[in-house]
């Protein structure tokens, strides 16, 4: 049972980063979709939707080719004495890459929904681009953006693919709640399977529920 | 000084406009398509345009300078009106005032929107939010107030309550104003000259009386109405600021009103009517008499004003209305519409 804790504890801390790190990139990146109407648009949204239709397990082998820890970014990483490939931050790093999209197509239709109008008023009164944005497009931007960081959230706790591939499945290191189901049952420890299920489906009702009453209430 | 000397390219539309003109409000008529929402855009900066565009002295835009929008200080009110949703009154008010107290303050006194600081956008009637969108643009302390058909996205009602406050912030402010409008009285209550667009091109401008008698041969569609400013006394009758008297419906509501009639009710003669139930006869001189198709549109002196009736050319030549003739006016009590 402790174990469990500490599973559910170090699934919920890895999510939690991956979100806090992609937040500023992914509404950044929401937002520059949003607004720009060049020919290249495109071909930057289907590469950021990429890891969404991947299987997650191509997804990790490439980024155990980048992180590789023979290849020059994992030296320089092993270097600093922040390896990435069978560390914790082999689950941060998959479980970023993978939640990456979800937070920038809510950001990018919350954004959407922003009549342009009003940002060029604000211009008009005085506003930068940027302040313009901080100032009327993030505020009214702000319910999808939210959703956008929930599901993020959430497809973190439930990673697998990748993560396995780049972190392993090392008990008390990298072990997230997913892999250590997966673990359980190979193992034939079907009861304690079980209980992290109840676990996640607990944590996951919540997220999705708190984004649906988000999404809900900007559509009214 | 308006000066402009510049070029839109949009696709497959151009807009060109060459003008100088020194107004305090400029009137900018044409048909839907001209490029007259545009040609704001372009001021502001919205939109990309070549060429010079100089403002009161300060220049916006020429060869060398293209200052952004937020550098151009100018107090743009777009055909939406476009109200911060999330923001109260007050916070829209305040938007661009930042350093500006004195402007914010007297754009909130100016507009009466005291009342109403704490309220939400979406709480406010089309013609409330016209006012808030007007004080906004006003409390930013702009050079010149870019003004886009400000009583289109008010239903009919609302307009006659919008005009009065149009009147009010060109007295109290003193800032130039630019306003786009397809309705020829509504530009003649508030301008002084007018710039005509056709097709992305410059039909005609210059002083508003010279300009509307080209305009009205090249936009058909233009409503041309005679707009009069006066106060409404007991048993209908209208003082007008000049202090000539006109009777109204006697179910008109006391008080400072505006009120048109139409080019096509008024009626010339060439002696005074007798015996007719028409309630206003008055004097006019006339000023002049401009062929429009096979029609004539004859402005007269009249009311301490000028007032422009709209005659054929059949009649004009049988009455032989020439320029100094003395002619009556003819107006019945209900042709005078209350607009505001």
């Amino acid at each position: 049972m402790i174990d469990d804790a500490g599973i559910v504890a170090f699934t919920l801390a890895s999510a939690a980063a991956a979100t806090l790190l992609i937040a500023v990139p992914g509404v950044a990146a929401g937002y520059l979709l949003a607004r720009h109407r060049g020919k290249s648009r495109g071909a930057i949204e289907t590469l950021l939707s990429l890891p969404l239709v991947l299987p997650p397990t191509a997804v990790g082998l490439l980024l155990l080719q980048v992180f590789r820890p023979n290849g020059a970014i994992g030296r320089a990483l092993a270097a600093v004495g922040a390896p990435v490939v069978f560390t914790y931050r082999g689950v941060i790093v998959a479980t970023t890459v993978m939640a990456f999209p979800l937070l920038v197509r809510s950001a990018r239709t919350a954004f959407e929904e922003v009549d342009p109008r009003l940002l060029d008023v604000a211009r008009t009164l005085g506003a930068t681009r940027f302040s313009a944005f901080r100032r009327v497009a993030l505020p009214l931007a702000r319910r999808g953006i939210v959703a956008g960081l929930l599901l993020a959230f959430s497809r973190g706790l439930g990673e697998f693919g990748a993560t396995i591939l780049v972190a392993g499945n090392i008990p008390g290191e990298t072990q997230t709640l997913s892999l250590a189901i997966f673990h359980r049952t190979q193992l034939g420890d079907d009861p304690g399977a079980m209980r992290l299920v109840l676990v996640i489906v607990v944590i996951a009702f919540v997220a999705v529920w708190a984004t649906e009453l988000l999404t809900r209430k900007r559509a009214r | 000084m308006i000066d402009l000397d510049m070029r839109v390219d949009a696709g497959a539309f151009r807009l060109e406009v060459r003008a100088r003109v020194d107004a305090d409000v400029l009137a900018v008529l044409g048909p839907s398509g001209s490029g007259k929402s545009t040609l704001l855009e372009a001021i502001a900066g919205l939109r990309r345009a070549f060429g010079t565009i100089t403002i009161g002295g300060e220049r916006l835009r020429d060869l060398d300078l293209d200052l952004p929008p937020e550098r151009r200080r100018v107090g743009w009110v777009p055909q939406e009106v476009a109200l911060f949703p999330h923001l109260d009154v007050a916070a829209n008010v305040a938007f661009g005032a930042r350093g500006h107290e004195r402007q914010q303050h007297d754009a909130i006194e100016t507009l009466e929107l005291g009342p109403l600081l704490r309220r939400m956008p979406e709480t406010l009637s089309g013609g409330e939010r016209q006012r808030v969108a007007l004080a906004r643009a006003l409390a930013a302390a702009p050079r010149v107030l870019l003004l886009d058909e400000p009583l289109a996205a008010v239903d009919f009602e609302h307009r006659a309550r919008i005009l009065p406050w149009l009147l009010r912030v060109r007295e109290a402010s003193g800032v130039p104003i630019i306003h786009v409008t397809h309705d020829l009285g509504e530009a003649s209550a508030l301008a002084t000259h007018a710039l005509i667009l056709r097709a992305g091109r410059v039909h005609a401008v210059g002083p508003i009386a010279e300009a509307i008698a080209a305009a009205y041969s090249a936009i058909p569609d233009l409503a041309l109405d005679n707009v009069l400013l006066g106060e409404v006394h007991p048993e209908g009758t209208l003082t007008l600021t000049g202090g000539a008297r006109l009777a109204v419906p006697r179910t008109d509501p006391l008080g400072r009103a505006t009120y048109a009639i139409s080019a096509d009710e008024l009626i010339v003669a060439t002696q005074r009517p007798v015996g007719i139930s028409a309630r206003n006869v008055v004097e006019a001189r006339v000023l002049a008499v401009d062929a429009v198709d096979r029609d004539a549109i004859v402005r007269v002196s009249a009311l301490g004003t000028e007032l422009r009736a709209k005659l054929t050319d059949t009649a004009v030549d049988e009455l032989a209305l020439a320029v100094g003739v003395e002619v009556y006016l003819v107006m019945k009590t209900h042709a005078l519409r209350r607009v505001a």
